[in-house]
C-alpha cells in the first residue's frame, strides 16, 4: 500500500474508529492508543487485505479484539442472564433531553452501558458497519446483535435519566455568613 | 408478529436508513405503516437515535493523533525496510520476540519501543509533520536548547506534566507520551523528543546516545531514569554530536 493511499486510509477512519474505542476503553489516552495499535496492525498486516472495500470492518473489528486483549477480563462484565429489564417507554421528551446535552456527556453515558451492550451500540451508532459486520466482528449472530442493541439502547436511557435527575446536579454551595466572595 | 417485537426489531434500525433493504425488517416495517401508534413510536425513535448518533459523531479526535498514526506507521516501514532480503532474520528475531512477550507479558503489546524505533519515529516526525508548540515552559526549554555551549536538559530539568499542560506539542509513539521543541543552535535546526516511559521498579539503567542516520536525517538517542530522548536534524550527525 502506498503512503497516499495509507494517508487516506487513516483520514477516511481514524475519527470514527477513535469514537468507537473511547466507548470501550472510556479515556481518550487509551482510546488513542488502541486507535495507533490497529493502525500499526494494519501496518504490519492489514494491506494484505486485498478488497479495500472490507479495511473498515477490519480496522473496527481488529480495534476491538486488541481492547478485548489488553484489559483484564473484568468480574463486573455482565452475562446475558444477569441482565436488568428493558426501560420504560421512550417519550417526546427523551429526544429533546439528547439534543440538550452535549456530546461528551452522550459519550460518558454511552461509557456507563455494560460491555456486552455498548460494542453494538456504538457500532450502531457510528453507522459504519452493517448488522453482518457488526455480528461478525462480535462473533455472535446477528439476532444476538439485535437484542444487545435493544437491552443496550435501555441501559443507556437509563443513564441520560441518572445524568439528568436534581440528585446528580452540582449543587451551588449557600454562603457562609459573613463569607467573602473572591 | 406483535406490537412489542415490532418495537423490537425496529429498535435495531439504523437512523441513516441504511437498513431498510434489509429483509429482517420488513415485516416490521410494513407494520408501522399500517399501524399510527406503532408508526409515531417508530418515529420518536428514529429521531432519538439521530440524536444520539448526532451528538458522537461531534466528538473529535484529540488534535496530534492522526499524524502520531501516520509517523508511527513510517517508523515500522523504515524499520522494515532497513535490512531487505533478511526477512528471514526478522522473522526468526520475531519468533524469539513472541516467545519472551508469550512468557512475560503484563500489559497490551506496544510498537516497537527500541531506541532505533524511537530515532525513526523522530526521523519521520521530522520531515512530514509540522511543528510548533505554545507555552511559556515550552520557550523556556527552547531557549535553555539555544543557549550555546548548554548541554541538553534531563530529567532533573524537564518538568513533562507542566510542559504537556500548557501546550507543548505533544504525541504519542508506541503507546508513550512524547514531548517535541524545535531550536536551532549554531545555525542547523534541531527536534528534540521527549519520551515518558513506564521503567519497571528498580530499573534506573541510563543508556549513552546512540546515533543513526537515513536518508531523510540523522538522530541521536538516548535515556535516563525516567525518559528517553531524540535529537533529530537534518544537519547530520556531527551536528547533533556537538549538541551532546
Amino acid at each position: 500500500m502506498t503512503n497516499e493511499a495509507f494517508t487516506q486510509l487513516v483520514d477516511a477512519n481514524y475519527a470514527p474508529l477513535y469514537r468507537f474505542a473511547l466507548s470501550l476503553a472510556r479515556n481518550g489516552s487509551d482510546a488513542g492508543d488502541l486507535v495507533q495499535q490497529t493502525f500499526f496492525i494494519w501496518a504490519t498486516k492489514g494491506h494484505a487485505i486485498r478488497e479495500l472495500s472490507k479495511a473498515k470492518s477490519w480496522l473496527f473489528t481488529t480495534l476491538y479484539r486488541e481492547f478485548l486483549r489488553g484489559r483484564r477480563r473484568d468480574s463486573r462484565s455482565s452475562s446475558i442472564e444477569d441482565l436488568p429489564p428493558g426501560g420504560s417507554e421512550l417519550v417526546a421528551e427523551d429526544v429533546d433531553k439528547v439534543s440538550r446535552i452535549d456530546s461528551a456527556a452522550v459519550m460518558s453515558a454511552l461509557q456507563t452501558v455494560d460491555e456486552t451492550f455498548r460494542v453494538p451500540l456504538t457500532l450502531f451508532y457510528l453507522e459504519d458497519m452493517s448488522y453482518q459486520e457488526i455480528a461478525d466482528a462480535l462473533d455472535v449472530p446477528i439476532g444476538t446483535v439485535m437484542s444487545r442493541l435493544s437491552r443496550g439502547k435501555a441501559q443507556l436511557r437509563m443513564a441520560f435519566e441518572r445524568a439528568d435527575s436534581p440528585s446528580s446536579k452540582v449543587l451551588p454551595f449557600p454562603n457562609a455568613k459573613g463569607a467573602r466572595a473572591s | 408478529m406483535t406490537i412489542e417485537e415490532a418495537k423490537f426489531i425496529l429498535s435495531a434500525y439504523r437512523p441513516n436508513g441504511s437498513d431498510a433493504g434489509l429483509p429482517a425488517f420488513g415485516d416490521a416495517l410494513r407494520m408501522a405503516a399500517g399501524d399510527p401508534g406503532l408508526e409515531a413510536w417508530f418515529t420518536r425513535s428514529r429521531a432519538y437515535d439521530e440524536a444520539v448518533a448526532r451528538k458522537l459523531r461531534q466528538i473529535v479526535p484529540p488534535p496530534g493523533l492522526r499524524e502520531a498514526i501516520l509517523a508511527g506507521a513510517r517508523a515500522s516501514d523504515a524499520q522494515r525496510s532497513r535490512a531487505p532480503g533478511m526477512a528471514w532474520i526478522a522473522g526468526l528475531a520475531a519468533a524469539a520476540a513472541l516467545v519472551i512477550v508469550v512468557f512475560s507479558m503484563k500489559a497490551p503489546a506496544r510498537p516497537e519501543t527500541g531506541n532505533a524505533a524511537l530515532a525513526a519515529f523522530a526521523i519521520n516526525d521530522m520531515v512530514h509533520e509540522k511543528h510548533g508548540g505554545r507555552g511559556e515552559p515550552a520557550s523556556a526549554l527552547v531557549a535553555e536548547l539555544e543557549t550555546k555551549g548548554a548541554r541538553i536538559p534531563g530529567a532533573d530539568r524537564i518538568d513533562f506534566e507542566k510542559l504537556r499542560s500548557t501546550g507543548c506539542r505533544t504525541l504519542s509513539f508506541a503507546g508513550h507520551e512524547v514531548l517535541e521543541v524545535c531550536f536551532s543552535r549554531d545555525e542547523a535546526q534541531f527536534h528534540f523528543y521527549v519520551a515518558r516511559r513506564d521503567r519497571p521498579p528498580g530499573d534506573s539503567a541510563a543508556a549513552a546516545p546512540s546515533f543513526i542516520t537515513e536518508a531523510a536525517g540523522a538522530a541521536a538517542v538516548w535515556s535516563d531514569s525516567r525518559f528517553d530522548y531524540a535529537i533529530a536534524s537534518t544537519a547530520g550527525v556531527a551536528a547533533i554530536r556537538r549538541l551532546l
